[in-house]
Order: structure tokens, then C-alpha cells, then sequence
């Protein structure tokens, strides 16, 4: 644990790296959005686009929680309470999702509503 | 530590106790930071919100059972002139009136009566003293978040007093009705439904805070030998509580805010397109958002919220039981990791709630399974104290009888809540008064009356005298009696299919042609002719209720002054912590540091003379080393 | 009575009190965010019009995710500086830190500002036209309202001739602006009739205001004071009388049901009328001569003849020509009409070329036929670059919707310039915080237009109420910005406070300011994740 005089000393540089770390992946994820020749998938934005930017951004935030943070030597507690509120976070993300994509749909009820009203007319005041 | 903190003579039980440094009136009873008086003005500011809350659904239950009548003097007296003339029709309650009502009735029982009583008065007054503690980790927090609390409440009330009212969209507040609520009303700032909003955001950063210092204070300030497993079972309900209150409250303190946005900033998050009201035709408004997303953002803490409010029931209950039949408590270990899961199952369970949303059959199916596993801990919890009770000598004193009434009264709660779980069944059930009677099991006879037992039993500790056993009796029995006269009707109107938003009782859906008959050619106006006189016999069990509350308020007044004197500091020859220390604690709790050598909960061990050993007696010899829970 | 734990961490579990409460508290800052970001993927998923792709100048983003990378490494130096004694160390990497907060609350608040000033609006057949509103003239001047501002064209104007309001509901901000302005274009706003009511049972008519009377808040209280009293004293009546018929049919039908008799009892409102005081709802205010009244659209429910203001006020009078009128058009979106088009069947250009704009404005159809080329030639491109997908036969890369339907404002740039798309020449201010309108006016380079208001559906400042994603962006990076301003606070009070604390107990500083630490982390990992989110995707 870097509490001790010389481990911080020591853990001046790895801070720098870090930081460093960040810039860089900071720069790459503009890249990814702006330069042709970085862009995946097909042209402009698509999921590919936002799972490279997101990868990009986890690898951040996990140097940032590691080593900014001090969760690389942390107490157990700590990780409990943590994760734990991840893992809730995630449940919340993947379960509404859930029930989004799984709704009981009817087609009938959803195109009678939208045959009535031409172009224009719905946004009508 | 604590060793030399308070130099007061606590050993003295009965002595007046005054700490050298007399922080002088307002330090000590107003902007306290000592835990227990915070646990003492929690208590007292959620009784008086109970007691609003109560009046509110007093009012209810008259439009409920005489919809064409008059609201009675005995009640109406409260009002002014201009708020009458405002709000009811000829003295009649009327829809939008029993709305606002009804909605501001859940919203103050739920967030400002019972959270605050059971793990705001409770939780502070008890876990300190039960862990060894001198305070809570951060008392100055502490203080801030009764503030902040009262604070809430107090705005969320103070639209009653408004020319919009008070919020009447449900104590749900489901968007978009909510979202237009009050849009009339130029200055936002001065309508109900954003009060109401604002008055939430501000209870949710108060059980915040609240719930950070609970959870810091039992991790960290535990006193020496208190181990995971020797912590009593309420401090693991609290901090379960904790844990609950931190992780699930902040998704509704989203949701408030984005709601709060679409009614300030008249942004879309909950309105769809194309929405078009009856006032305002097709709505100025960008439209494109999701109504669904409120009702996940809410529920994602509506559910974990349920436990919340029972977590500090079961809490008290559990600590009742075993002083009170003198035995261990049956099954310590599998209530903590019952409760343990309880706490983690109930963040994936919120979806019952909305079954008629429209979700499909996987998502349903996924719910309806982990809803029912939920009621696996519960039961087991139950049981467990049912079993605490086999062939123990049980002293019937009020708190015991209040606790024991707890395990029935709850467990019809419970089993209410099975069919509701089942998607298809609740298909027919939802909304309808057996919901209302399912969850009202749960709390009013359920969580309240192990709240009333908890403070018989912690009282001795308060102030240092008894509270009074004919008056306990007095409000115990018509209290049981009533609790049922009100609720039990409630499942037998819901299977009938009765609305829980009838502002009249129902008296809308009866053909007054043949209803007497009962067998006109609608249906289901003969199935609420069968049911509707059953409201008047739960409106008056209702307001006699009230009047049960009565012995009660003068027993917990009339007795800090002239009760008797309760004769040491153990009262109840109970095994915890907090009654190691001197009646009343004074400020930092214990005149010599705490330490802890055993399980809690150590009645009529075989080896022991006396039939308790509690935790902090020092082992005479060098007993074998035990393990850390009770003995079997 | 001392609290321990606080300095030194405790033996088994390691930690000291502050540290666990800052890890709780970051926990209920995940499922916030967590929470809030939930909002944004699904307000993203179930959106029904176009999500605004890449809509932010990347620019100020950038800058502020380095501001905040930066300060997240200072303030760790800083804590380091702490543990090695370093006072004067640590003095600098915290004001540092500081300073960066403040920067980024600064891009933050232009960017904001920008935001604010910038309107948007959607035609009835779904064109989106941005840009900013003008302001009214006369004679190159511009025509100043009653409180000496210049007035945007975007306004429901009314020939006012009477004003009714609502003795309960009334707005008195309202009330006071409608009658400074009518004083300002000379009118005068006097009471329509005299205003009588009973105001004590028994007596007779009593005159409150005499006809004439011009308008005041006093005078509206005054009306509504009455109305308030005879409105209470009316209901107390009613119900003392509805409470006696009451008594008298449950006597007379002893063991009937409330609901059976319940149609049978009513007051007897002849036998109670003469007792009762007037109550007065709305009071009605002449406007002499009938002048312009300017009401904002949010405030107003226009109508021919009479209009409803949202506090109840009906206005009466002509309904005015108040056409929404642009300065500067910076950009032209037709890609919520090509997805309604799509939805319907409609080959999204043909939707395009019947649009309103393209049919009535040249500039616009210039724009868009400029577009159709460049889109074109960027197909060819695409084509020539990357080939045909063999399976499907389609080219592998194509124009997005974005750059096929949308004219943006650097679009109308590169057309002034006379250079293809993305060719155009701009200036770095710019690239922050806009088109620099002014500076640009020489060319015409951004048209001026007028929409009438018949043709308008919605309209909107950037701000939350324009779509869910302005929404959600206002939502997040303004929460977001709370956390900073919170989180500078703390770590200046650290610096500027606490010499004290750090000649005492150093070890206890440096605890809290790792805390404070760990806290500011947290805002900067929320941001990692905000930037790419409401910039990039």
C-alpha cells in the first residue's frame, strides 16, 4: 500500500503514466468518431463506433479506479460496497432492457392509430 | 475511546444524569448531535406525520362510505373556511380532493411516518448502544439528516395550504399524469406536484446520509469482541436497512430530478408524443420519452423500499421475542443470511409491480419467479421467531403482546402478497383494494404494531420508567380488533374487483334500480351492491381506530413524568448492549469501554445459574473457546 | 466523549470511518449516474425521431475531459505531497486542481450559453430549421418593448381589446407586465362594468369598483378578497343546509341506504339563494384604444378572437400575424421528415421537395440541391474507396442520414466558400462556439427566413424542452457540474483553511483529502464516461 514516504515517491510516476494513459485514450476515442480512417463499422456512427468509444472508456475509468483510486490494494470492504453497487447498476441497465425489448406488442393497436393521422397532422397544436 | 468520556455517576441508575458540559437547552434538545436525542425527535416527528397521515385517510373513508354526505364537523373543524369552500363541494369530498388526499396519505406514511420511525428513531437510538458505540460515526451528519428530513416533509405538506394543492397523481406519481398535474399553475414553484418532487429529493439526500453513517458506524465502531455473528439481529436488520436505503434510493432520486426537468423546464423524459390533454389539447412539448421509464426508475426503489419499512419491524420483533421467553433466538444464524438475501433479492423483484405495463412473458416470467423466491427468506424469518416462542416461558407483557400480534397479523400480510406475485393472477387483482389490503396487512397491523412493542420495550431505557400496562392494554386490543374490521374487508371487496381509486366507494358503478335486488342485468353493479356496505363498517372501524391511538399518546407522555420507576438499568433481564448502559445513557453512552464475550441472544444457558448471560459479563473462569454464535 | 477511528484505521477492517462513508457515498453516486444513464439508453433505444448524432462542438468537450483528466492527476500529487510533510507541494498541485474546476466550469457555462441563445424549430411537416431569432426593427432600428428590451420575433401578438382574469388564478407578474406594456403603447386598461356584490347577508348590492377603474394588482386583490369571503361563507351555507336535509331524510326513511337516498336529498336553493353573498369569478377589463399585447407561445392558447393565457386570463381582440422570424438560418434538418417519410412509405426525397421550405424558399431549395450534388459525390467516393459488399451487392460504405438530410452550418460554409462539404473554412471560435453570424453577414452566407406561425408544430430553444437528448445532456453534465463545483469547494476549503489542521494532525489532512480525493475521481470518471456519450455517439 502505498503509504509509506518512498512508495509515494515511487508512485509519482505511475500516476504520470496514467494520466498519460488517459490522454491518449482520450485523443484515440475522437479519432474513432471523427477520422475516416479510423472509423469501424460502416460509415459515420454506428454500434460499432459506440462499443470501441465505450471499451475505451472502461479501460479509463478502470486505470482511474485502480490506480487514482487506490482499488488496486484495497480493503475487502470496500470492494463489497463497490462492486455490489455495480453489480445493482447492472441489474437495473439489463433488466429494464429486458423489459423493453420483450413487450407484449400488438401490431393492430399500435398501426390503426397511426393510419388515422397523415403526415403533419400529429404534431398539429 | 470511550473509556473516559462521560464523567457522569452512571452507575447510579435512578440519578437525574447531566453531563458536566451542559450544552445548554437548544445544543441538547434542538440541534442535538447525540444520537439519541436524533432518535428521540425522529420518533416524535414521524408520529405526528403518522398521525396526519392517519387524519388524511379519516377523511377518506367518509367519502368512501357516505360519498353524498357532508364531511362531519368532527372532522371538518381542522379546515378553514376558504380551504372548505376550495376543496369540498357543499362539504362533500370531492374526486380531485380525495385524490390529493390519498395521494399525500401513502406518501406520508411511507416517507415520513414509518422510514423515519423504524430506522430513523429505532435504527438511532438502539444500533449505537447495541454495537458498544459512543455515537455514531458522524454525529454532526446525523443531525443534518433529521434536518434535512424535516425539511422535506415539511414542504411536501405545506401545499396543502396552496391554490393547486398538494400533489394528487398517486404516491407513485407516475408520469405523464404527474407531469401535467398542477400545469396550470404559472409558478411552478408553487404547485404541489413540484413540491412534492422537491420535498422527495430532499428525503431521499436525508435517508442518504442517514443510511452512509449507519453503515459506517456498524463497520467500523462495533465494540471490541463484537464479531459479525455475535451482532444482534436488529443491528444486521439495520444494516441491511443501510445497504437497501444507499443503493436503491438513488434511481427514484433520478427519477425525481428528470421529473422535476419536465416540469420545469418542460422537457420530455416521461412524455410521450403526441400526448393530448383534455385542458391543454395536444401538448406543448417536444415529446419522445418514455412513461415506462419512470415506473422502472421508481419501483427499482418502490420495491427494496418494502423491506425498508419491515427490515426495522422484524428488527424489533426479534429483539422482543427472546427477552421476553427467555430463550435463545431459534435459528440466529439463518435469519442473518435470510436477511442478507432478502436485502439482495429485493433489488430484482420491482417489476411486479408493473405486470400490466405490457411486459412480455420472459420478463414476467423472470419476475414472477424471483418475487416468489423473495417470500422464501420472509417465511423463513417468520418462522424462525414463531419457533423462538416454542416452550418458552413467555412473559405477556404489553411489548410481548404486541410482538406476538405481529406474527399473524404479518403473516396474512405476507401471504396475501403470493397471488399478487403470480402475473396471472394479479392481472385480475391489480389495482383493486386487495392490493390495498394486502400491503396495509404488512404495515398498519404488521410493521406499526411491532413499532408499538419496540417502544414498550425500549421506553425503560428512554426515560427510566415504565409505560403503563392498563393503557397498553387499552390500546392494544381495540387496535387488533380494529386493524382487522378495516383491513380484512379490503381482500374480500378486491377479489369483488373493486377499485382502489374510487373516490366514492363505488357507488358510481351501482344500478340504484335493482342494486337492492341485486340482480339487475349489470353484472358487476350487482357484485359492488353485494360489497359496498362493507364500507361503511371499515370506515367506522377506522375512525374507532383513532380513538384506540388515544391511550397510547397519553401512556407515552403521561409516563416519562410519572410511570414507574423501572428498577436497574436491565429491565427486562435482556442480553444486548444497550442495556449495559446507565438509564438514561448520557452523552457517549458507556462509563467504561464496552466489550463483548458472546452471541446475543444467551437465555437459559444450561450452565449458567441465572437465566441469561449477557453479552458484556466478563467469563468468570477460562471458559472452553465457543464458537461465535448463540449456543444451539 | 470522542469518536474513534477517525485518524488511524481500525485494526480488522482496515479503514477509518471517513474513508468507508466516502466509498458508501461514491456507491449511491454509481446508482445515480448509474440511474440517470439507464434515462439516456433508454430514451436513446425508444426514441421515435432522429437521435442528434455527434450534435456538441467536440471541441469544448475535449478540452474539458483534459482539464479534468489533468486535475484527477494533480489532486493525487497533492494528497501524495501531503502524506511526504510537503505543505508548500501541496499548496500548488491543490491550487491546481482548483483552477482546473473553475476552467471547466467556465467552457461549461459558454457552451451553456451558447445553448440557450440558439432556436430550433419544427415545421408541421416535420422540417427542423435551426438558427437564431431576429429581432424586431423599424427603420434599422430596433423597436425597444416596455421594459426598453429589444424584442424577439417570436411572439403571439393580439390587438388586445378586453382582458377577463381569473380572481383566484391570476398571474400578478402577468398582470403587471400586460399593464406596462399597454401603457406603453398608450392604451389604457379601465374596468369593463361596475363590480357589485352583496358582501354581508341581508344587505343589499354594494358597489366594490366603479367602472373606469383602471387596472391594478391592489384592485384585483381588493375583488378577490370579496369573492374569497363570499365564497366561504356561500359553502358554509350549502353545507349546513345539504347536512339538515340529511338529517331530515335519514329520519324520515330510518334503515334506507345512503346511496338510496342520496338522489332525493339536495338543497333547497331557492329557500337559501337570498342568503347568499356574490361570489365574483372573473372581472373583465376594457383596453382603450385595442393594443398589441406580445404573450410567449408556452404562455398562450391562441385562438380567433380569444385567446386563454395559462393563469386563465382570457385575452379578446384580432389575433395578430406573428410570424417566427430568423436572422440567421444555420441549419437545415430533414431527417425527422426522411424518417416519417420512410415510416409511411414515401420516398424520402420526393417528401423533401413537396416541403414547405424547399417549396417556398430559394435558399433552401439552393441548399438542398447543393447537398444532393455533394451527397452524391461523397457516394462515389465511398463506392470507389471501399467497394461492394459481394453477398448483398450494396456498397460496403454509405452517406449516412445525417449527411444525406442535413444541411448544418458548416454545410452552408463550405457552400458560400464555393468548397465541398467539410471544406469550408472555419475559425477556432467557432469550432467552440458556433458560427460567428456577424462576422460571416457579408456573404450571406446564412439566409434569413420568416415562418409563419400556422406553419410551425414546435419550437424551442436548445435547452431540455427541445428533445430527450438535450434533455438528458442538460440533466446529466448539469448534475455533473454540481459534483465539480461541490467537489472545489471541499478541496479549497482544504487549501485555504486548513494550515491549522495540518501543523496538528497531518495525517488527519491527508485522510481528508484523500477522501475529497477519491470524491473527485468519481466526478472525473462520470465525465470519462459522459464526453464520449453526449459527443461523440
Amino acid at each position: 500500500m502505498a503509504d509509506t514516504p518512498e512508495a509515494i515517491r515511487k508512485a509519482f510516476l505511475t500516476y504520470l503514466i496514467i494520466g498519460g494513459i488517459l490522454f491518449v485514450g482520450t485523443v484515440i476515442t475522437v479519432l474513432v468518431a471523427t477520422q475516416e480512417w479510423l472509423d469501424f463499422g460502416g460509415h459515420g456512427f454506428d454500434w460499432h463506433d459506440a462499443v470501441v468509444g465505450m471499451i475505451i472508456a472502461t479501460v479509463k475509468a478502470s486505470c482511474v479506479a485502480a490506480v487514482f483510486m487506490h482499488l488496486n490494494h484495497e480493503r475487502k470492504s470496500v470492494y463489497w460496497i463497490f462492486f455490489g453497487s455495480l453489480f445493482f447498476c447492472a441489474a437495473l441497465f439489463a433488466l429494464i432492457g429486458l423489459a423493453k425489448e420483450n413487450p407484449i406488442h400488438d401490431d393492430y393497436f399500435y398501426q390503426a392509430g397511426e393510419a388515422a393521422a397523415p403526415v403533419g397532422d400529429t404534431a398539429a397544436k | 475511546m470511550s473509556a473516559h468520556a462521560s464523567s457522569h455517576s452512571g452507575h447510579d441508575a435512578h440519578a437525574d444524569h447531566h453531563d458536566h458540559h451542559d450544552p445548554g437547552f437548544l445544543r441538547k434538545y434542538v440541534f442535538s448531535t447525540d444520537h439519541k436525542m436524533i432518535g428521540i425527535q425522529y420518533g416524535i416527528t414521524a408520529m405526528l406525520f403518522l398521525a396526519f397521515g392517519f387524519f388524511l385517510m379519516m377523511v377518506m373513508r367518509w367519502s368512501i362510505a357516505y360519498p353524498h354526505e357532508p364531511l362531519p364537523g368532527w372532522m371538518s373543524w381542522v379546515f378553514t373556511e376558504n380551504w372548505k369552500a376550495r376543496w369540498l363541494v357543499d362539504g362533500k369530498v370531492t374526486g380531485e380532493t380525495y385524490n390529493m388526499f390519498g395521494a399525500m396519505h401513502g406518501t406520508i406514511m411511507v416517507f415520513l411516518g414509518i422510514v423515519p420511525l423504524g430506522f430513523g428513531a429505532f435504527g438511532n437510538y438502539v444500533t449505537p448502544l447495541q454495537i458498544g458505540a459512543p455515537d455514531m460515526a458522524f454525529p454532526r451528519l446525523n443531525m443534518a439528516s433529521y434536518w434535512i428530513y424535516l425539511l422535506g416533509g415539511l414542504v411536501m405538506c405545506a401545499s396543502f395550504f396552496m391554490e393547486s394543492g398538494a400533489a394528487k397523481s398517486g404516491w407513485t406519481n407516475y408520469s405523464p399524469l404527474a407531469g401535467f398535474a398542477d400545469g396550470q399553475v404559472v409558478n411552478q414553484f408553487m404547485a404541489g406536484q413540484t413540491q412534492w418532487l422537491i420535498g422527495l429529493v430532499l428525503l431521499i439526500t436525508s435517508s442518504l446520509l442517514g443510511s452512509v453513517n449507519f453503515i459506517t458506524t456498524i463497520i467500523n465502531l462495533r465494540a471490541r469482541g463484537l464479531t459479525w455473528m455475535r451482532m444482534p439481529f436488529f443491528v444486521w436488520s439495520m444494516l441491511v436497512t443501510g445497504f437497501l436505503l444507499l443503493l436503491a434510493f438513488p434511481p427514484l432520486e433520478a427519477a425525481g430530478i428528470m421529473q422535476l426537468m419536465d416540469r420545469v423546464t418542460h422537457s420530455s423524459f416521461f412524455l410521450p408524443t403526441g400526448l393530448f390533454t383534455k385542458s391543454e389539447g395536444l401538448a406543448e412539448i417536444s415529446g419522445g420519452g418514455s412513461p415506462l421509464l419512470y415506473q422502472h426508475l421508481f419501483w427499482f426503489l418502490g420495491h427494496p423500499e418494502v423491506y425498508v419499512l419491515l427490515l426495522p419491524a422484524f428488527a424489533c420483533v426479534a429483539e422482543i421475542i427472546p427477552a421476553n421467553t427467555r430463550k435463545p433466538l431459534w435459528g440466529y444464524k439463518s435469519m442473518v443470511y435470510s436477511v442478507l438475501v432478502l436485502g439482495f433479492l429485493s433489488f430484482i423483484v420491482w417489476a411486479h409491480h408493473m405486470y400490466m405495463t405490457g411486459m412480455g412473458a420472459a420478463v414476467s416470467t423472470f419476475f414472477q419467479t424471483t418475487t416468489v423466491l423473495i417470500s422464501v427468506p420472509s417465511v423463513i424469518i417468520l418462522t424462525a421467531m414463531l419457533i423462538s416462542l416454542w416452550g418458552g416461558s413467555i412473559r405477556f407483557n404489553p411489548a410481548m403482546l404486541w410482538a406476538c400480534a405481529f406474527i399473524p397479523m404479518f403473516g396474512i400480510g405476507g401471504l396475501t402478497g403470493l397471488p399478487l406475485a403470480f402475473n396471472l393472477a394479479d392481472l385480475h387483482l391489480h389495482d383493486t383494494y386487495y392490493v390495498i389490503g394486502h400491503f396495509h396487512y404488512v404495515v398498519a397491523p404488521g410493521i406499526l404494531f411491532a413499532f408499538f412493542g419496540g417502544v414498550i420495550h425500549w421506553y425503560p431505557k428512554i426515560t427510566g420508567r415504565y409505560m403503563s400496562r392498563t393503557l397498553n392494554h387499552l390500546h392494544f386490543w381495540p387496535s387488533l380488533v380494529c386493524m382487522n374490521i378495516i383491513f380484512f374487508p379490503m381482500l374480500l371487496q378486491g377479489m369483488a374487483g373493486f377499485h382502489r381509486r374510487w373516490y366514492n366507494g363505488g357507488d358510481g358503478y351501482l344500478d340504484k334500480a335493482t342494486a337492492l335486488k341485486g340482480d339487475g342485468p349489470n353484472v358487476f353493479a350487482n357484485t359492488v351492491a353485494q360489497h359496498i356496505d362493507m364500507n361503511i363498517l371499515m370506515s367506522m372501524g377506522a375512525w374507532t381506530l383513532a380513538l384506540a391511538q388515544i391511550p397510547f399518546i397519553i401512556n407515552l407522555f403521561i409516563s416519562w413524568k410519572a410511570g414507574k420507576k423501572a428498577e436497574s438499568d436491565n429491565p427486562w433481564h435482556a442480553t444486548t448492549l444497550e442495556w449495559a448502559t446507565p438509564t438514561p445513557p448520557g452523552h457517549g453512552n458507556f462509563t467504561t469501554e464496552p466489550a463483548v464475550y458472546r452471541g446475543p441472544y444467551e437465555y437459559s444457558r444450561p450452565d449458567h445459574a441465572d437465566d441469561y448471560l449477557p453479552q458484556w459479563i466478563e467469563p468468570k473462569e477460562k471458559a472452553p473457546k465457543k464458537t461465535e454464535s448463540h449456543p444451539a | 466523549m470522542e469518536i474513534p477511528y477517525v485518524v488511524t484505521p481500525r485494526k480488522d477492517t482496515g479503514l477509518f470511518n471517513s474513508k468507508i462513508a466516502i466509498w458508501l457515498f461514491l456507491a449511491s453516486e454509481v446508482m445515480l449516474f448509474g440511474g440517470l444513464f439507464s434515462g439516456y439508453v433508454f430514451l436513446r433505444m425508444g426514441a421515435d425521431y432522429p437521435w442528434p448524432e455527434r450534435t456538441l462542438p467536440i471541441l469544448p468537450g475535449l478540452l474539458n475531459t483534459f482539464i479534468l483528466i489533468g486535475s484527477s492527476v494533480t489532486v493525487v500529487f497533492a494528497w501524495a505531497a501531503l502524506k511526504m510533510r510537503n505543505w508548500m507541494r501541496f499548496k500548488i498541485f491543490m491550487a491546481i486542481t482548483v483552477l482546473c474546476a473553475v476552467t471547466f466550469m467556465i467552457f461549461k457555462g459558454i457552451e451553456y450559453n451558447v445553448k440557450f441563445h440558439h432556436q430550433a424549430v419544427r415545421l408541421k411537416d416535420y422540417t427542423v430549421l435551426e438558427g437564431h431569432l431576429g429581432k424586431e426593427m423599424e427603420n434599422d432600428k430596433p423597436v425597444l418593448d416596455h421594459n426598453g428590451k429589444e424584442i424577439e420575433e417570436n411572439t403571439i401578438r393580439v390587438k388586445a381589446d378586453s382582458l377577463t382574469f381569473n380572481t383566484v388564478r391570476f398571474y400578478k407578474p402577468w398582470v403587471e407586465e400586460a399593464l406596462s406594456e399597454a401603457k406603453h403603447r398608450g392604451s389604457k386598461v379601465t374596468l369593463a362594468s361596475d363590480v357589485e356584490a352583496v358582501t354581508e347577508e341581508g344587505k343589499g348590492k354594494q358597489t366594490i369598483a366603479k367602472a373606469g377603474t383602471p387596472l391594478s394588482v391592489d384592485l384585483l386583490e381588493e375583488i378577490a378578497e370579496v369573492h374569497l369571503d363570499a365564497r366561504g361563507h356561500n359553502a358554509d351555507l350549502r353545507t349546513a343546509a345539504l347536512k339538515a336535509e340529511w338529517k331530515k331524510a335519514k329520519q324520515d326513511n330510518p334503515g334506507s341506504k345512503g346511496w338510496q337516498l342520496a338522489a332525493n336529498v339536495s338543497i333547497d336553493t331557492e329557500a337559501l339563494n337570498p342568503r347568499l353573498l356574490t361570489e365574483i369569478g372573473t372581472v373583465k377589463f376594457n383596453v382603450e384604444p385595442p393594443c398589441r399585447l406580445d404573450f410567449k407561445p408556452r404562455h398562450i392558447q391562441e385562438g380567433e378572437g380569444s385567446s386563454r393565457l395559462r393563469d386563465d386570463t382570457v385575452v379578446t381582440g384580432e389575433l395578430l400575424e406573428s410570424p417566427m422570424v430568423f436572422h440567421n438560418i444555420d441549419a437545415i434538418d430533414f431527417t425527422y421528415l426522411a424518417m416519417k417519410a420512410v415510416e409511411r412509405g414515401v420516398d424520402p426525397e420526393v417528401a423533401i421537395e413537396n416541403s414547405w421550405v424547399i417549396q417556398n424558399k430559394k435558399w433552401a431549395r439552393e441548399a438542398w440541391e447543393w447537398n444532393k450534388a455533394q451527397t452524391a459525390k461523397l457516394e462515389d467516393r465511398l463506392l470507389k474507396d471501399y467497394g461492394v459488399d459481394r453477398e448483398t451487392g450494396k456498397p460496403k460504405r454509405e452517406p449516412t442520414a445525417k449527411e444525406r438530410y442535413r444541411i448544418g452550418w458548416k454545410e452552408f460554409v463550405a457552400m458560400t466558400d464555393g468548397a465541398d462539404r467539410g471544406e469550408g473554412k472555419t475559425f477556432l471560435k467557432e469550432e467552440f462556439v458556433g458560427p460567428d453570424y456577424a462576422g460571416r453577414e457579408a456573404k450571406h452566407t446564412f439566409p434569413h427566413a420568416e415562418i409563419p406561425r400556422e406553419q410551425v408544430a414546435f419550437a424551442s430553444k436548445f435547452t431540455p424542452s427541445w428533445n430527450t437528448y438535450y434533455a438528458i445532456y442538460f440533466t446529466i453534465t448539469g448534475l455533473h457540474g454540481l459534483h465539480v463545483i461541490g467537489g472545489a469547494l471541499v478541496l479549497c476549503y482544504y487549501l485555504l483553511f486548513c494550515r491549522k489542521m495540518y501543523l496538528e494532525n497531518p495525517e488527519w489532512l491527508a485522510n481528508r483529502v484523500e477522501v475529497a480525493g477519491l470524491f473527485w475521481h468519481f466526478v472525473d470518471l462520470v465525465w470519462i464516461f459522459a464526453f464520449p456519450i453526449f459527443y461523440l455517439m
